[in-house]
């Protein structure tokens, strides 16, 4: 095993052998245990205007309004100890309703959405809330094996405020067939932890009417209480 | 306790979401020696790594907070066709300067965490932080090498050569 100091199941191994790109790519050599608190130190603060009021809503982008469900995912984003991850960055992309991203790599033959990107940023509030409004995004095949589809999902990316608490992670939607089935969702050892990383549908998190709620909480590691340079 | 919620992978299509304007520029306050920071990934079969992000940090940056832009202390960049990725920064302080570097790529389900360091080989070794491997070969592939204007600094995902990652 090239794991893990956390012992609890939580994140996948590096080689995971239902999902073909690991083979080449997980280290093979032990990791590097570092000394308790090494790592644990103030994270970069990025400035407030590096994320406009707009940034979160997805689907104001163009004159027109993108294809597909209109949806609205919030939550909050905490540690370990349940503290609120306060005005830290949040970044989103995603593929379209059809399950196409606008990325140059995306080969897919579904259509592009001229008034979807599928990108977004937000800050967290001081209680750690973020909100996006975007589409629903669509399944799409890729080639890790004979028929397999990626389940709907939203990648996330948190900045935290530390570099331990630096985290990219995939939301997921209920219910969905795909997910029994996923090797990158089933990367997650423990089936506790993999629920986590689905969404659960929060009517009054809509807009009555327009677009349909989800809640989607993110816990990052915690920062031990005197962290180290301080 | 709150259970964390687990890592996934970032996937290929990332780049045009987290392509930040000149990201491969650190804003630093003050003076200090330039540094160029330039280097190729590859995998196990020693193939470029042509669609990973490279994030480099280098703690406590000085200065008063600013209002736009980057933060200041932090890079990121992602690797071209060729696997290569070019960061300029100042040198960071210390016996044996170092940037932390975290790494992320489609089959990479985790970020893998390392550092690389401007200093010779034998004031790396006397890093606290690598004192369980302070005598091993390894020590080398965390060090970054003159070359000309630029530090040259390589990272081999698997096999021969790898790149010591931090269990972190």
């Amino acid at each position: 095993m090239n794991d893990l100091t956390r012992p609890d199941n939580v994140d996948p191994p590096y080689l995971f052998e239902g999902y073909r790109s690991t083979r080449l790519r997980a280290p093979q050599q032990a990791l590097l245990a570092l000394p308790p608190g090494a790592l644990d130190m103030p994270g970069p603060r990025v400035p407030a205007r590096f994320v406009r009021d707009s940034d979160n809503d997805l689907t104001t982008r163009a004159k027109g309004h993108p294809l597909g469900e209109k949806m609205i995912v919030s939550g909050r984003i905490l540690d370990e100890s349940g503290r609120a991850v306060g005005r830290s960055l949040v970044e989103i992309w995603q593929a379209n309703s059809a399950g196409r991203y606008d990325h140059p790599s995306d080969t897919h033959e579904a259509p592009l959405d001229p008034n979807f990107t599928g990108i977004g940023r937000a800050f967290t509030d001081d209680d750690g809330w973020y909100r996006f409004v975007t589409i629903k995004p669509g399944a799409y095949p890729w080639g890790n094996h004979k028929f397999a589809w990626r389940p709907q999902h939203i990648h996330f990316s948190l900045l935290g405020n530390a570099p331990i608490q630096r985290l990219v992670t995939q939301m997921y939607f209920p219910g969905d067939p795909l997910l029994p089935i996923d090797p990158v969702y089933n990367s997650v050892p423990d089936e506790r932890a993999r629920t986590r990383m689905i969404a659960s549908l929060a009517l009054e998190n809509g807009i009555e009417g327009i677009a349909l709620g989800y809640r989607f909480d993110i816990v990052l590691a915690g920062v031990s209480a005197t962290p180290l340079g301080i | 306790m709150a259970g964390r919620t687990p890592s996934q992978t970032v996937g290929p299509f990332f780049s045009e979401a987290l392509r930040w304007k000149d990201g491969g520029k650190v804003r630093l306050a003050g003076e200090g020696e330039s540094v160029v920071l330039v280097g190729r990934i590859t995998d196990g079969a020693g193939a470029p790594v042509a669609d990973a992000l490279v994030e480099t940090w280098q703690a406590f940056p000085e200065g008063p907070a600013v209002a736009e832009g980057n933060p200041r202390g932090f890079a990121r960049v992602e690797t071209g066709p060729d696997g290569m990725f070019r960061i300029e920064t100042r040198m960071p302080p210390g016996k044996a300067p170092c940037l932390d570097v975290t790494l992320f790529a489609r089959g990479l389900l985790r970020a893998l965490r390392t550092r690389v360091y401007f200093a010779p080989e034998s004031a790396v070794r006397s890093d606290p932080l690598l004192a369980s491997i302070a005598s091993s070969p390894r020590v080398a592939t965390l060090v970054a090498r003159r070359e000309g204007a630029e530090y040259r600094w390589n990272v081999r995902l698997q096999g021969e050569g790898e790149t010591v990652f931090f269990a972190a």
